[in-house]
């Protein structure tokens, strides 16, 4: 299998494998219980708690596990609903577990704003700063998006609401161990994380805090990452989280420029033979390894179906329920009509790939699109 | 061996089909069609989904999904809505059969590098002089050849049909032997958009419904309607008709729509000739072969469930026939379809407009 699709999971690193199966294996005791065997458990947890808290420059009592990103983003913003009248400011390009929740929340009083991006899916600021109101209590914008890769100016952003008592949430599910992830340098608030997408195990998100005053409990019922989040910890699935975290910050300069020279490499040579395409986003200001491209003329389902055939696996649109390809709302929102929207592959490199894997790939594409 | 793309839809007939095409050694690969877009409880689309998916893990298939829900709307649904409107019943299953599984889902199949395609219909195929005969299925009680009568040569020259010649209950066995868990999966049965849910609500939601009054033969109005586009010649349940209204204590059956007036006209009991006619007209003429056949022997069928009966045509036009029946037909619904066949070859089909 040629796996260019990172940015949708990566697979697990082996380190992490080995390490989760043996805390599975060995450590069985609740992390609640005060016996050897809970406290066992509960050191496992703090140690990853701090691995996290390492990787993104944040303290350990500032981390709460999750079930994933979109349990972090959610928790966020179920925490506005009990404050009268609160605004949450977001743009069109964020990820549905932002979008989907607003849209939710709406009826149960929560106002939002959706500002707009630019072709290039950079949002505009300025639409942003004059969609404050002094009943705007969060802005919440994605750090990198996760269909065109553009990263969004959050020192910017954060400029323009600092001292207007405003929260500020950013969604960082596709960056760490691609960009620089420091919660002290983008002085937010709040940042959501999955362990999934960084060559850790699947179920298992983090949510930066930075105030704990200023969220409130998502799941009741137990005492567990400090009252936010009640319920038995998944420890394997834990320790597995910040031990993935930790190894992917270790070599984040080889590992970001890596990225960047399979994306480069990959789209002159695709430039060369089918010099058609359009490339999706920013070009500078985009993570290493993503890149979102429109081959006018060609059906996004057909030239998936038939990468798949050789055993190439890209991905396209958003994915849904039955596997079916619909036009993406991101493409749209920077300006892709309908045509070329359905005919846009996301390519996403990830640090197991080769030069030579990424030869391969344009040696088939070159072949589908009958070059 | 050459590449066949099936059509699955989470259903056995045609989970069965690509099972059959891959003992008869073909490089099979299936497609999971999306047409409809619907949150509601009432779509299967994720539970069909995933019964495809069981079925290919078995079979050791790719399974690739394609959504044709904007052709659908634009070129199946829109029609659909617009013979409503018209107090017509339309059939949109026929119409989605020659729009978009044997058109656009055949033309992206063949992109896609398919020889044909495959599906789950209860019909066959058989080459006559480099013709292709579109022959009904050999269970009697499932054949399907009324929903593809509008088929042309090309679009039946690269299809296969592969249960076509076998029993329902032999498809069924078929699936158990192979493990597919939806080898006891009820039939979907009405309108694939519609599914279970009540009709009148569905309907409801896209035109607005025009009361009016119910008539008797005489023009003594006994009762009232919600909209024509509810009712269909030969209904006999919901007409809220009270007994002692009429002459006999025999059920009401909607014999006609007066759409100028917006009124449905019923009569009563199952014998009530007006619900019996002889002779139609109808539009839309398609010929599986292209022209109209010279046979000896001409029957047509004039809704799924009828059986097909002895009939003459005379041409009104080139696009208007009418079909002159041996014996008189029960509930001739405009809008519905008139089906020709020569014993078991099907030759094609018309529109109903009218029935005398």
């Amino acid at each position: 299998m040629y796996y260019f699709d990172h940015s949708a999971t990566t697979p697990i690193n082996p380190l992490v494998l080995e390490l989760m199966t043996e805390v599975q294996k060995n450590t069985y005791g609740n992390p609640s219980s005060v016996h050897s065997a809970g406290r066992k458990a509960k050191i496992i947890i703090e140690k990853a708690r701090q691995e996290i808290a390492n990787a993104i420059n944040a303290e350990p009592f500032q981390i709460y596990f999750t079930s994933g990103g979109t349990e972090s983003n959610n928790h966020v913003l179920w925490s506005l609903v009990s404050i009268k009248n609160a605004h949450i400011i977001t743009n069109v390009i964020e990820h549905p577990a932002i979008l989907k929740v607003l849209e939710y929340l709406e009826p149960h009083g929560l106002k939002n704003t959706l500002i707009n991006v630019d072709k290039n899916g950079l949002v505009n600021l300025k639409d942003l700063e004059s969609q404050i109101t002094k009943e705007t209590r969060l802005v919440s914008i994605m750090f990198a998006n996760n269909e065109i890769g553009t990263i969004q100016p959050l020192r910017k952003i954060n400029k323009i609401i600092k001292g207007k008592n405003i929260l500020f949430h950013t969604d960082a599910v596709q960056c760490l161990g691609k960009i620089k992830v420091d919660v002290k340098e983008l002085d937010v608030d709040f940042l959501s994380l999955s362990a999934h997408k960084f060559h850790g195990p699947k179920g298992i998100g983090i949510l930066y805090v930075k105030n704990k005053k200023d969220i409130s409990s998502l799941i009741i019922g137990g005492s567990q990452e400090g009252g936010l989040r009640g319920g038995t910890e998944n420890v394997a699935s834990i320790a597995g989280a910040g031990l993935a975290a930790k190894l992917s910050v270790k070599n984040l300069k080889e590992n970001s420029k890596k990225l960047k020279d399979l994306k480069t490499f990959f789209i002159k040579e695709l430039i060369s033979f089918f010099p058609k395409i359009i490339i999706n986003g920013d070009l500078i200001d985009s993570l290493p390894g993503l890149v979102n491209i429109s081959f006018p003329g060609f059906r996004s389902d057909i030239l998936l179906a038939k990468l798949d055939r050789v055993n190439i696996a890209v991905s396209s649109g958003t994915a849904c329920g039955a596997g079916d390809v619909k036009p993406s709302p991101v493409l749209s929102a920077i300006g892709l009509d309908i045509k070329l929207n359905l005919s846009s592959l996301r390519f996403s490199f990830g640090s197991t790939n080769t030069m030579a894997e990424v030869k391969i790939l344009l040696k088939e594409l070159k072949i589908i699109l009958n070059i | 061996m050459s590449r066949i793309v099936v059509g699955l839809s989470g259903g056995v007939d045609s989970a069965v089909s690509a099972s059959l095409l891959l003992e008869q050694g073909y490089d099979v690969e299936a497609i999971f069609m999306k047409n409809w877009e619907d949150d509601s409880e009432y779509c299967t689309v994720e539970q069909d989904y995933k019964d495809a998916l069981q079925v290919c893990d078995i079979l050791k298939i790719p399974l690739r999904s394609v959504n044709f829900a904007k052709e659908y709307w634009d070129k199946v649904f829109q029609h659909f809505l617009e013979e409503y409107k018209l107090g017509r019943t339309p059939n949109p299953d026929i119409l989605c059969n020659s729009e978009i599984k044997f058109k656009e889902f055949l033309q992206y199949s063949i992109e896609l590098g398919a020889k044909k395609i495959a599906t789950g219909h209860y019909v066959r195929t058989k080459n006559i002089n480099g013709e292709t005969q579109l022959l009904k299925g050999l269970d009697p009680n499932k054949d399907q050849s009324y929903f593809l009568h509008t088929l042309n040569q090309n679009q039946l020259s690269q299809s296969l049909f592969p249960i076509g010649t076998l029993d329902k209950s032999e498809v069924r066995i078929h699936a158990e032997k192979k493990g597919f868990t939806n080898f006891n999966k009820k039939d979907s049965v009405g309108i694939c958009f519609i599914g279970e849910r009540n009709f009148k609500d569905f309907l409801k939601k896209y035109i607005p419904a025009k009361p009016g009054f119910i008539i008797d033969e005489l023009s003594n109005v006994i009762g009232q309607h919600d909209g024509l586009m509810y009712h269909t010649i030969g209904q006999r349940k919901g007409l809220r008709i009270g007994g002692g209204n009429g002459q006999s204590t025999d059920a009401w059956y909607v014999l006609d729509k007066d759409i100028e007036n917006n009124q449905l006209i019923v009569g009563q009991g199952i014998k009530n000739t007006g619900l019996y006619k002889k002779n139609l007209n109808a539009s839309n003429i398609h010929w599986i072969n292209d022209r109209k056949p010279e046979v000896d022997q001409l029957s047509a069928k004039i809704r799924y469930r009828a059986s097909d009966s002895l009939c003459t045509i005379t041409a009104l036009s080139k696009t208007k026939i009418t079909i002159h029946f041996e014996k008189p037909q029960f509930a001739i619904a405009k809008g519905q379809s008139v089906v020709f066949y020569n014993n078991e070859v099907c030759l094609g089909g018309a529109i109903i407009t009218s029935s005398f």
